[in-house]
């Protein structure tokens, strides 16, 4: 039972190993290969199986079709060995049509189709970078803009908070940080567009200065599953996507206006894109506009206001794209521009003030929409140029050029600075990137992609106070990602060399000293996988994994008063890279009712830098608790789980889990900013009518143990009580209001307005989190 | 396959040149926060020579512990001392007043002092623009037997919360916090 379906597959497969290299090619015109293409058609949002699609196959002097089954799978036949159009239709959906290459062998697919909502999320079905060989057995997650919308409006972290794997460091309404498998910061990658996300990551308090608004498509690879993008995913990727520039279809646009009654925030987000005007010599040419802007005050815990929690923000960017028979370049220029607050209480002079700040009750009773300070002003730039040549025989070849700027200022509530407009760390980091990726033609059945890539990045430091160093960084990168499909077996194998150069400059002011210096790091990243399916709609895989990264310029330079935290940091130059050795098992199905997706993961990573406590530092301002970057060998293990049940056409329950435990591997001891043991769970039903649109209607529910796996040494990591919250949501896509299908959603988290406070909130030493959340969403296509 | 590959070389050359510029990295000098690396002491008698005790913290923010006391605080036996405190960034030079910005900004600042050990009571005599007390003059009664102890000095800082007509320790924000030891004379 457990291997009938495949059987006729591993003969193809043992065939096509025994005839070897030479007829291959031949083979590819030879009308009578047999190859076989099946696979499952889903519901991108509900996870279940749709029955009755249209499934279409056409090559050349070729067209076959079939319908999907009940159970949604679809099963082709006796089809050439060689690349084919793959068009997949149901009514309700937008269609999806993909190449499919038989060349290598039998293929199987799993379609995932989405909701027909405006022409613009259609769109998002392909990113506008190179698509990654991935999908198929790596712990991820995708949002597409359907999952996105459900989030629209809030940060980058907020909207993945709910991903499995993933949670968030939080500094209030305005700052979150995704946390994935227990780790974050410098230990994850932020990519934007293709480009390394590159805006002083190493702060917990600096959050990814990315527009929510403008992403189209969002990726979470959890742990160091692909060398793809940098020896240093020790934690995992997110990866955020924009559609491709259109250079073909009608002008469009939308409108997104949302609403938060919380903390009073207005967002507003407005996108046009257009097409048709093909320039001689150039070709077809297309654009794509957008704006967005959020205004919010302070949030509200459930007794009072997060004082000085408010923040503004503004971006924009323009893609102009061209298409031609070699394929399509593109230019895109983006700019993010924040202000935002600091909570008054959390910024603290000296350690005794931070104690006041804790034990007095900080109630703050009027709401407000100024930022006082202590405050951050941050504008991030980004100009990427990217070309994609469409070479012979199925090669492609993506050439990217990135400069990003990003603009730091953070302005202290201490001392001199207070009442002058002059900030106390102001940081400028111009980061240069070239990326040359080649997917290769199938090599028989290896399919991959062997790239190189460079960065050259200096930092500017140039505040009245010190934070860190102004330096130079220099990588280059070689690597290859590559894919074996052997029948239902498939090997994944990812190698990655990296050489890297750090220069620091020298720093000597009011007792401050941090000496210039170069220092270089070279080091080996890979991974190897193994899937495999174990049914015909389960895939089982595992994988090894090793990355890398040098310390960051913090953790070697790091020198005075957190001011967040009222902790001496200092750094330590000498520290050494952080190796990480990883296995992770998988585990996806998805059924017509059930859809699961888990993984179990250990990583161990020798040279692990965190912030070991040492003896206090005296100064005339006081006596403060501190705290010197060192490293130790650390390991941490968890699991995470999604399931989706449908056990009605209508009804739709789903269940969301993580778990992780870090410790020294000496002592046992747990590390600091390990996230608690969570729990979301979900019920939802859907419909369609003909006046409402798609609705549906849900109730969830969070819970969350005491966190009490916590570190001895700092007031920082006191155990935290778990707590329970409660959400509840409808929406509704393609109502008809005034003559135009708008997608319309309410929802409300922390419906009991509970007091709590979460460990990895860093306000939680002085305020509760915010209170119950209002939000109201409205898209208008244009 | 080689076709491609032969093309690829040049253009991998090609983009390799697009790097460079932009990318200037510098450290400035900071020295604009606001940093106090002596605190002195002084306690004049109603007649004889004035005694007088500093502390310095030579690296200002940085790790390297403040130095201990210079200068001794013998105490005579009921004597009432006329005090003045002073604070001074010596990492600049010329060396930094900072006694004056916060006489300037009376009105935002307070120097408390706490007294542990017995025969000693400080008291503030000058007062901020509103009738607050300041601190940065004061009185230090002796008492009349041998004891030794410690007079803890805290400059307090009220930027965001209003300063307070009267108050026994610092409620807003500390810049300073250091302890003298005193001795009193058989």
């Amino acid at each position: 039972m457990f291997c009938r379906p495949f059987r006729p597959h591993l003969c193809v497969a043992l065939l096509t190993l025994v005839c070897g290299r030479a007829p291959r090619v031949r083979a590819q015109q030879a009308a009578g290969a047999s190859r076989h293409l099946h696979g499952v058609v889903v519901d991108s949002v509900a996870a279940r199986a749709l029955s009755g699609a249209l499934v279409m196959v056409e090559g050349p002097q070729l067209a076959r079709r079939t319908r999907t089954d009940d159970a949604g799978h679809f099963d082709l036949h006796e089809l050439p060995a060689q690349p084919l159009r793959l068009t997949v239709r149901l009514v309700g959906f937008a269609p999806l049509t993909r190449t499919i290459d038989l060349t290598r062998g039998d293929v199987r697919v799993t379609v995932t189709l989405s909701q027909a909502t405006v022409q613009l999320s259609a769109v998002s079905v392909t990113g506008d970078t190179l698509a990654d060989p991935l999908s198929q057995s790596v712990a991820m997650t995708t949002l597409d803009a359907e999952a996105l919308s459900r989030q629209r409006g809030q940060t980058l972290g907020e909207t993945i908070k709910y991903v499995p794997g993933v949670s968030l460091i939080q500094f209030g309404p305005s700052i979150a940080k995704p946390v994935i498998r227990g780790l974050n910061s410098q230990r994850i990658l932020v990519m934007n567009s293709g480009l390394r996300q590159e805006d002083q990551q190493w702060g917990t308090e600096h959050a990814p200065n990315i527009d929510s608004f403008d992403a189209d498509v969002v990726t979470v690879v959890r742990g160091a599953a692909t060398v793809l993008y940098g020896p240093d995913a020790i934690g995992g990727v997110v990866r955020v996507d924009r559609a491709a520039v259109p250079t073909s279809g009608a002008k469009n646009g939308e409108l997104s206006v949302n609403g938060f009654s919380n903390n009073r925030q207005g967002a507003l987000a407005l996108g046009v894109a257009g097409s048709g005007l093909t320039l001689p010599w150039i070709g077809r040419t297309g654009y794509r506009v957008r704006m967005s802007s959020r205004v919010a005050g302070n949030g509200a815990a459930p007794d009072y206001f997060l004082s000085n929690t408010g923040f503004r923000e503004l971006n924009g960017s323009v893609a102009l794209g061209v298409s031609r028979g070699w394929g399509t370049s593109d230019l895109l220029v983006s700019r993010f521009a924040t202000e935002l607050g600091v909570l008054r209480q959390a910024h603290a002079g000296s350690f005794d003030d931070l104690q006041r700040a804790m034990t007095t009750a900080p109630r703050d009773s009027t709401f407000r929409y100024d930022i006082g300070r202590p405050s951050q002003q941050i504008a991030h730039t980004t100009a990427r140029l990217r070309t994609l040549l469409e070479l012979p025989h199925g090669n492609h070849l993506e050439l990217v050029y990135g400069l990003q700027v990003n603009h730091r200022r953070e302005f202290d509530n201490h001392g001199a600075l207070r009442f002058r407009n002059v900030p106390a760390f102001d940081l400028r980091l111009f980061t240069n990137t070239v990326d040359a990726r080649w997917r290769h033609a199938p090599l028989g059945r290896l399919t991959g992609t062997v790239g190189t890539s460079a960065i050259y990045q200096g930092n500017q430091t140039l505040g009245k106070a010190f934070l860190i160093p102004g330096y130079d960084l220099g990588q280059g990168a070689l690597y290859a990602q590559e894919q074996l499909a052997l029948g239902r077996v498939q090997l994944d194998v990812g190698a990655r060399g990296d050489a890297i150069s750090q220069t620091t400059i020298a720093f000597a002011d009011q007792g401050i000293r941090s000496p210039a210096g170069t220092r270089r790091w070279n080091g080996f990243s890979g991974s190897l996988g193994v899937s495999a399916w174990v049914r015909e709609n389960t895939q089982a895989a595992v994988r090894v994994a090793r990355a890398w990264r040098p310390p960051s310029v913090n953790e070697r330079y790091a020198q005075g008063v957190h001011h967040g935290s009222a902790q001496y940091e200092l750094g330590d130059a000498r520290l050494d890279a952080e190796r990480s050795r990883a296995i992770e098992a998988t585990l996806k199905h998805t059924g017509s009712t059930l859809a699961i997706d888990a993984a179990v993961y250990e990583n161990r990573i020798d040279g692990f830098i965190f912030l070991r406590p040492r003896e206090p530092v005296f100064t005339l301002r006081g006596t403060f608790p501190a705290f010197r970057y060192a490293a130790t060998d650390a390991r941490l293990r968890g699991a995470e789980a999604a399931v989706s049940w449908t056990p009605l056409a209508r009804w739709q329950l789903t269940a969301t889990g993580n778990a992780v435990r870090g410790t020294q591997r000496r002592d046992g001891t747990p590390l600091f900013d390990m996230p608690a043991d969570r729990l979301t769970l979900q019920s939802r039903v859907l419909g369609t009518s003909a006046r409402l649109g798609r609705w549906q209607a849900g109730v969830g529910a969070t819970l969350v143990r005491e966190q009490d796996g916590v570190p001895n040494g700092t007031i920082y990591t006191l155990p935290t009580a778990g707590y329970s919250l409660m959400s509840a949501d409808v929406s509704t896509q393609g109502f008809s209001l005034f003559g135009r299908a708008v997608d319309l959603s309410l929802s409300i988290t922390n419906l009991l307005d509970r007091r709590y406070r979460d460990y990895l909130s860093r306000y939680r030493l002085f305020v509760n989190d915010a209170g119950r959340d209002v939000v109201t969403r409205l898209r208008i296509p244009l | 396959m080689s076709w491609s590959a032969r093309r690829m070389l040049p253009a991998l050359a090609g983009i390799a040149v697009v790097l460079g510029g932009c990318g200037d990295s510098s450290t400035e000098p900071g020295g604009e926060t606001e940093v106090i690396s002596r605190v002195t002491l002084t306690l004049t008698p109603p007649a004889g020579a004035a005694l007088s005790a500093f502390i310095d913290d030579a690296d200002g923010n940085g790790p390297g512990a403040p130095s201990a006391q210079q200068g001794a605080l013998a105490l005579a036996r009921n004597t009432t001392y006329t005090g003045t405190i002073r604070f001074e960034n010596r990492l600049e030079n010329p060396p930094e007043d900072i006694t004056t910005e916060v006489q300037a900004e009376a009105n935002e600042h307070r120097v408390f002092y706490t007294v542990s050990g017995a025969g000693v009571t400080v008291t503030a005599t000058d007062t901020d623009g509103q009738g607050r007390p300041l601190g940065l003059r004061f009185t230090t009664a002796v008492g009349a037997t041998p004891a030794a102890g410690t007079i803890t000095v805290v400059l307090c800082h009220y930027d965001n919360v209003a300063k307070p007509a009267s108050a026994t320790s610092c409620t807003a924000e500390t810049d300073i916090n250091v302890a003298f030891n005193y001795t009193i004379a058989n």
